[in-house]
């Protein structure tokens, strides 16, 4: 039996409609600022009065209330809402981007506001192809590989980072600030490819990468923050399920720490050390 | 010390990465990296043998006196009860 593609599942669940009237569930009990999850449901009740409900197999419909604009729709369902679809049908969402290379994605995870998006951007400059931002959904049906999903979001950038990597800015992502949308100097990959490495952006002295190994890969992805939780949510593991699914991320997949200073005049040569290593992957044993 | 120490399976789950064994407590979801010489004490801990026979075992395959070892082979066996993951047969 041939078995749908991730991708293909999430075109077909990702389908918006637009309705007057409030959703009918037991759902619209969510407070403000908040959502609710499980095993086939998810609903969001935004600040802005956005109502977003799915339900697996019907697709996503969604609500403006007074205050809710086209930006605030696209940022939700770009946003948590796909990691939630995503995690209903049993994928598993990250808060990273990423580049392609060699038929293999990088992956760089951190906080927001650690430079991820920013990094990306400027290894698409310097000639890697970005394949998502912000959020990175993995397809983990098959135990001898993970597969990435390529991103369904563009990327956004402030100012700073707009002119540190040349991407050509458009749109505000938010009314009253400066981020906004904007296309990458270099070119997307937009195939669903193997994740070679998991990287995590930490800020400190001198610039490097080190390999993570053994229990620290745990720690790590025990830290790992809100796309995590709705996985969680939606999958309703149990901690032995949760253990065995990190322990699986743990042990198949490469893992790194690039600690590097946050230094405008020194962001390009430090986005080079990380070209260098990835384009060493497979080559060094390291 | 004539008694033997047994795993205690129903409280905690193991997994291997790289060259480190890691064990989830179940009750209270902390885990726990062994490595190297810890290890070793792990793997000869299997129902029947006893503290001694376990640090005789660990000392033979490092090449050192019993003696040497006894009192951190003792310590570890005994943190690992205490985190149940380990008890007297």
């Amino acid at each position: 039996m041939i078995r749908e593609s991730a991708i293909d599942v999430m075109r077909r669940e990702m389908q918006v409609v637009r309705r007057e009237t409030a959703p009918d569930r037991q759902d619209c009990a969510v407070e403000k600022g908040s959502y609710s999850i499980d095993r086939e449901n998810f609903f969001l009740h935004a600040d802005c009065g956005l109502k977003i409900s799915y339900r697996k197999g019907s697709g996503v419909s969604i609500q403006y209330g007074e205050n809710t604009t086209a930006l605030d729709e696209r940022l939700f369902i770009d946003g948590t809402t796909y990691a939630a679809v995503a995690s209903i049908n049993g994928f598993f969402p990250v808060h990273a981007s990423a580049v392609a290379v060699e038929d293999r994605v990088f992956a760089f995870t951190a906080e927001s506001g650690a430079g991820k998006s920013t990094l990306v951007a400027e290894l698409a400059r310097q000639g890697l192809p970005m394949f998502c931002d912000d959020s990175l959904v993995l397809d983990l049906r098959d135990e001898d590989c993970i597969l990435a999903l390529p991103g369904n979001k563009q990327l956004k950038l402030w100012p700073d980072a707009l002119a540190l990597t040349g991407a050509a800015p458009q749109g505000l992502v938010w009314e009253g600030e400066d981020k906004r949308y904007a296309e990458p100097s270099g070119e997307m990959d937009r195939r669903t490819l193997p994740l070679a490495e998991l990287c995590f952006l930490e800020e400190g002295e001198p610039a490097a990468i080190e390999p993570v190994i053994g229990a620290n890969r745990l720690r790590l992805f025990q830290d790992m923050d809100y796309v995590t939780d709705i996985y969680m949510g939606a999958s309703e593991l149990d901690g032995h399920e949760q253990f065995r699914l990190m322990a699986r991320l743990a042990r198949d997949l490469k893992i790194t720490r690039f600690i590097r200073p946050r230094d405008a005049s020194r962001f390009r040569a430090d986005a080079e050390i990380m070209v260098r290593h990835i384009f060493s992957y497979g080559k060094t044993g390291s | 010390m004539t008694t033997a120490i047994i795993k205690c399976p129903d409280r905690y789950i193991d997994t291997t990465i790289d060259d480190e064994i890691v064990l989830l407590a179940l009750d209270s979801a902390d885990f726990f990296s062994l490595t190297g010489t810890s290890i070793s004490i792990w793997q000869l801990i299997d129902g029947s043998r006893t503290r001694a026979e376990i640090t005789s075992a660990v000392a033979a395959e490092y090449g050192v006196a019993a003696s040497e070892i006894e009192s951190e082979v003792a310590e570890f066996i005994d943190q690992l009860v205490e985190g149940g993951f380990a008890r007297n047969a």
